[in-house]
């Protein structure tokens, strides 16, 4: 049971990239960027991070995307008659250079995993067998939070600051230039 | 049972994609698009192995790090691309070949 | 004064020599300041006292003296130069200088005013120089080298008028048919040489001489040699048939003709057959007998149809040189030398006073503005009356010439005569052909001489004109005729007149023959020519004093006479045309097929260039350009890995990254 709703938020996540990369029409595939988020986040719940999965649709639905989408909708309209094709067609031909080299990167990696199936490292099996793997019942903000101030303190700070820094430096580079 | 195995076919699927959206689109906000896609298969990666990590939930503390450099990197993308576009009046990143003069 | 007067032979001979030569290179230097000629005159005087003091008296009669002076060597074999005095070339040498002193007096007044006397006066001193070299000349290469000499003098000589185009042409053919005297002469040398491997006369010849200690040669080798040496006589001493060079040298100065072309130069021929007389076997002394009698009766014959007085005096010193070859021919070598100075003295006589008659001739021509050829017999006449001193000189000659009696002329053709009867007979029947025919070529002489004295002398003058005004030549001519003609006389060569053993040269020679004598012929055969002569001169004063003459002008033997039987058109025809023509054909061989093969040569070498140059332009630049466009091509392609695009950069490094894994996987 859980491994066809696994299945289907996967399809779901999956099929809604292949979307978003094969559709001409740009402001659709920003909207289906959407549910691939959204498909990403279930995907975390079934990896036991609930935490992440709410931080994931917060910012990053909620931000990144809308950001996206806001700069892509209030771009001139020079902008978005470049970016919408006037081509009647729906899905857009791959590049078939690089649907090759994608190919050969999955299958490489696929490869690798099935490989690595065999050669599970040392950690992760002592990890199951002395049973120290999360379960569904950890409670795992409380956890992450007394990480966060003690172990993780130092990266926390840091990249509070970086991202200060980056939406400082984004606004800035922004700028509406004056005329003269 | 999900397996390893299942959460890292799903991210590897994903991160190919991503890299299809990167070398084959013609826009550079889907650009943009497909480096999204490529953190958050990085990220459904770490999640991914966190789960057998209890002792330092290094995992999970690492997703959300990537998530906000993954906001910041959009930011500053976007922030690029509009200048760019400014000065190229195109986000066609075949048209925009030139270094400073 | 007693060592002045002891020169001894040897340097007195060559002192002979080269005083002309001195005189020759003094007259050279002074150019045309030297148009006296007294140098030379000198020169010849100094020559002559020598000549006839210290060499003549010496050596007559006397032990051969002979030096010689090594020359060069080439390899093993060694060449010298030498004098050789002995009976012959003393006789010879004194010959020469005493002829050449009255013609150098002779000259001086018959060449005067000419424009280019002093060369006449060099080219006469160099002749002089390399006639008495030649006269004692030790070997056979020395006479060799002076013998070409002499030709050279002649050759300059003869066309002394060189504005004249007859002189030119004259002097040519003298020198081209000399040539081939020479080389016959040169053939000789060198048989000689390799049979008896020296080519000093006094080692040949001389008592223990090499050529009688050697074993003999093969006759057919001999026969060859002795040709040779004949064939460059003949050349020079103008025997048949190359002896139609002598008529055409007339065009010299007749003082010239008189002592080159009469009495020392073709002697030379003589000269040279009785130095090397022990040579000759029995079929070349036939062969030379032969020659010398055609010769004689030949130009006797042409003789009496000429009308140039220098002419009928050239075919007659042809014909008395024909005399002199038979003479050598039978063996009577002493005989033939001793025509030969009898020869030299009236022959010189007649050529001088021939000159003499000229002279007035061309002055006549001159003062009457006439257009006559002052040679020409048929416009003389009656000069007796003018000229009465040349008329005695000159009958005097002719009648030496004829051979009467009371005349040196008369001892010496006896001497030939009787000589060439008496062995036709010791030899056989049928050789008497030979002495016989020269009795009529005697008879034949005093007909042509008598024709040109009745011609000139007697009868009235011929051209009609106003100013008949001619007188006697000068002293400077007239007393160089006189010596001459004492000379002709019997008493310079013998005491006694009618017998001519007694004469001083054929004593002087003593030399034995091998036939027998025949006295009833030393009576019978002057009484015979003296007779023949007399009748030949009364039908001669018929004909050209009375003017009865039986025959047609245009008579066709005369014709053939006058012609010289056409001997000079056959030439033509047979050597120079054929020569001309040969000259032509290898002209166009070399224009045409040579130049044509050089030409073709080149233009394949030209092809060739073309040939090449396309390859170079079209195949090698072709490559070139082509390996230069393949590179532009390929940078071309490869231009647009770095285009500047993003997305490419990025596809690259994936596509790489990918590779890498997959070999490592593989791997």
């Amino acid at each position: 049971m859980e491994l066809a709703v696994f299945y289907a938020f996967a399809a779901l996540t999956l099929g809604s990239a292949l979307l978003v990369v094969s559709l001409k029409n740009t402001a659709r595939a920003l909207f289906l960027f959407f549910v691939v988020l959204f498909g990403m986040a279930g995907l975390f719940i079934f990896a036991l991070a609930d935490f992440v999965a709410i931080t994931q649709i917060m910012v990053y639905v909620g931000g990144v995307l809308i950001l996206m989408i806001f700069a892509f909708m209030l771009s001139n309209k020079e902008l978005l008659a470049d970016l919408q094709n006037t081509s009647s067609k729906f899905l857009s031909l791959p590049n078939w250079q690089s649907l090759l080299l994608c190919i050969g990167f999955l299958s490489v990696m696929t490869y690798g995993i099935i490989e690595w199936q065999e050669n599970t490292p040392k950690w992760i099996t002592e990890n199951i067998r002395h049973e120290n793997i999360l379960k569904s019942s950890d409670n795992n903000i409380n956890q992450l939070g007394i990480k966060f101030m003690t172990q993780y303190l130092l990266p926390f700070e840091v990249i509070s600051i970086f991202l200060l820094a980056a939406l400082i430096g984004a606004a800035h580079l922004s700028r509406k230039e004056d005329p003269n | 049972m999900i397996t390893l195995t299942h959460f890292l076919l799903v991210s590897t699927c994903l991160f190919c994609i991503g890299l299809y959206a990167i070398i084959a689109k013609r826009n550079a906000i889907m650009i943009l698009v497909g480096i999204e896609f490529i953190i958050n298969a990085s990220i459904l990666n770490l999640v991914a192995f966190s789960r057998y990590d209890k002792v330092n939930y290094g995992g999970q503390v690492f997703a959300l790090f990537a998530i906000v450099l993954a906001a910041a990197a959009v930011a500053v993308g976007l922030a690029i691309i509009l200048n760019v576009y400014r000065k190229y009046k195109t986000i066609n990143p075949d048209n925009i070949t030139d270094l400073r003069d | 004064m007693g060592d002045l007067l002891n020169i001894s032979p040897i340097l007195a001979s060559m002192l002979v020599v080269l005083l002309p030569f001195l005189a020759f290179l003094a007259q050279a230097i002074l150019g045309k300041r030297g148009k006296s000629g007294n140098i030379s005159l000198v020169a010849i005087i100094l020559s002559t006292l020598l000549s006839l003091i210290f060499v003549f008296a010496e050596v007559w009669k006397n032990i051969p003296i002979s030096v010689d002076y090594h020359w060069f060597t080439i390899g093993t074999h060694t060449f010298t130069i030498g004098i050789l005095l002995n009976n012959l070339t003393a006789l010879m040498q004194l010959i020469v200088c005493i002829i050449a002193l009255p013609v150098h007096i002779y000259s001086r007044s018959y060449m005067k005013g000419d424009a280019g006397i002093h060369r006449y006066w060099m080219y006469l001193s160099l002749f002089c120089f390399a006639m008495l070299g030649l006269t004692i000349s030790n070997n056979l290469l020395m006479m060799y080298i002076f013998w070409e000499l002499v030709g050279f003098a002649s050759y300059l000589l003869i066309g002394f008028w060189f504005t004249k185009e007859s002189a030119v042409q004259a002097n040519k053919k003298a020198f081209i048919i000399n040539r081939i005297g020479d080389l016959g002469f040169l053939l000789g040398i060198a048989s000689v040489y390799s049979i008896y491997g020296s080519l000093n006369l006094v080692e040949l010849f001389g008592k223990d001489g090499l050529f009688y200690s050697l074993p003999q040669a093969s006759d057919g080798w001999m026969t060859f040699t002795g040709i040779c040496f004949f064939i460059g006589a003949m050349a020079k001493s103008a025997q048949f048939p190359l002896h139609v060079w002598l008529p055409d040298a007339m065009e010299g100065p007749t003082a010239v003709s008189s002592l080159i072309h009469a009495a020392t130069m073709v002697a030379a021929g003589v000269f040279l057959l009785s130095s090397v007389f022990p040579l000759f076997n029995e079929t070349v002394l036939l062969f030379i007998a032969i020659i010398g009698c055609i010769t004689a009766f030949i130009s006797a014959y042409f003789a009496l149809g000429q009308r140039d007085i220098k002419r009928i005096l050239a075919f007659s010193t042809i014909s008395q040189l024909g005399f002199m070859v038979v003479a050598i021919g039978v063996g009577a070598w002493d005989a033939a030398m001793f025509h030969l100075a009898t020869h030299a003295f009236f022959k010189c006589l007649l050529f001088l006073s021939a000159g003499a008659v000229i002279h007035e001739m061309a002055h006549f021509k001159e003062k009457n503005n006439l257009d006559i050829d002052p040679q020409d017999i048929n416009n003389m006449g009656g000069l007796r009356k003018w000229m009465p001193k040349t008329f005695i000189l000159m009958s005097i000659a002719s009648l030496a010439l004829a051979g009467f009696p009371l005349t040196s002329g008369f001892l010496s053709k006896d001497a030939i005569l009787i000589s060439a009867f008496e062995w036709a007979i010791h030899h056989g029947k049928a050789y008497l052909l030979i002495p016989i025919t020269l009795t009529i070529v005697s008879i034949l002489t005093a007909f042509y001489i008598g024709r040109l004295i009745f011609k000139v002398f007697f009868g009235e003058f011929r051209v009609q004109a106003e100013k008949l005004n001619f007188h006697e030549a000068n002293f400077n001519m007239i007393g160089p005729m006189i010596f001459l003609a004492i000379c002709s006389l019997f008493f310079i060569f013998s005491w006694n007149p009618l017998a001519y053993h007694h004469s001083f040269i054929l004593g002087g020679f003593e030399i034995k023959y091998p036939f027998a004598e025949i006295h009833s012929l030393h009576i019978v055969l002057p009484i015979i020519l003296t007779l023949g002569s007399a009748v030949s001169w009364a039908l001669g004063w018929n004909w050209y004093v009375k003017n009865k003459y039986p025959l047609k002008s245009n008579n066709q033997w005369i014709e053939l006479s006058l012609n010289q039987g056409y001997l000079n058109e056959i030439y033509e025809k047979l050597f120079v045309k054929s020569t001309l023509s040969l000259s032509n054909s290898l002209y166009w061989f070399d224009k045409n097929i040579v130049d044509g093969f050089v030409n073709f040569m080149a233009s394949i070498v030209r092809r060739i260039a073309q040939l090449s140059s396309w390859i170079d332009k079209y195949l090698v630049d072709g490559l070139v350009n082509t390996i230069a466009g393949t590179t532009y091509y390929v940078g071309h392609l490869l231009r647009w890995v770095q285009n500047g695009r993003l997305q490419n950069y990025l596809g690259f490094a994936f596509t790489v990254l990918l590779i890498g894994i997959i070999y490592l996987i593989l791997r």
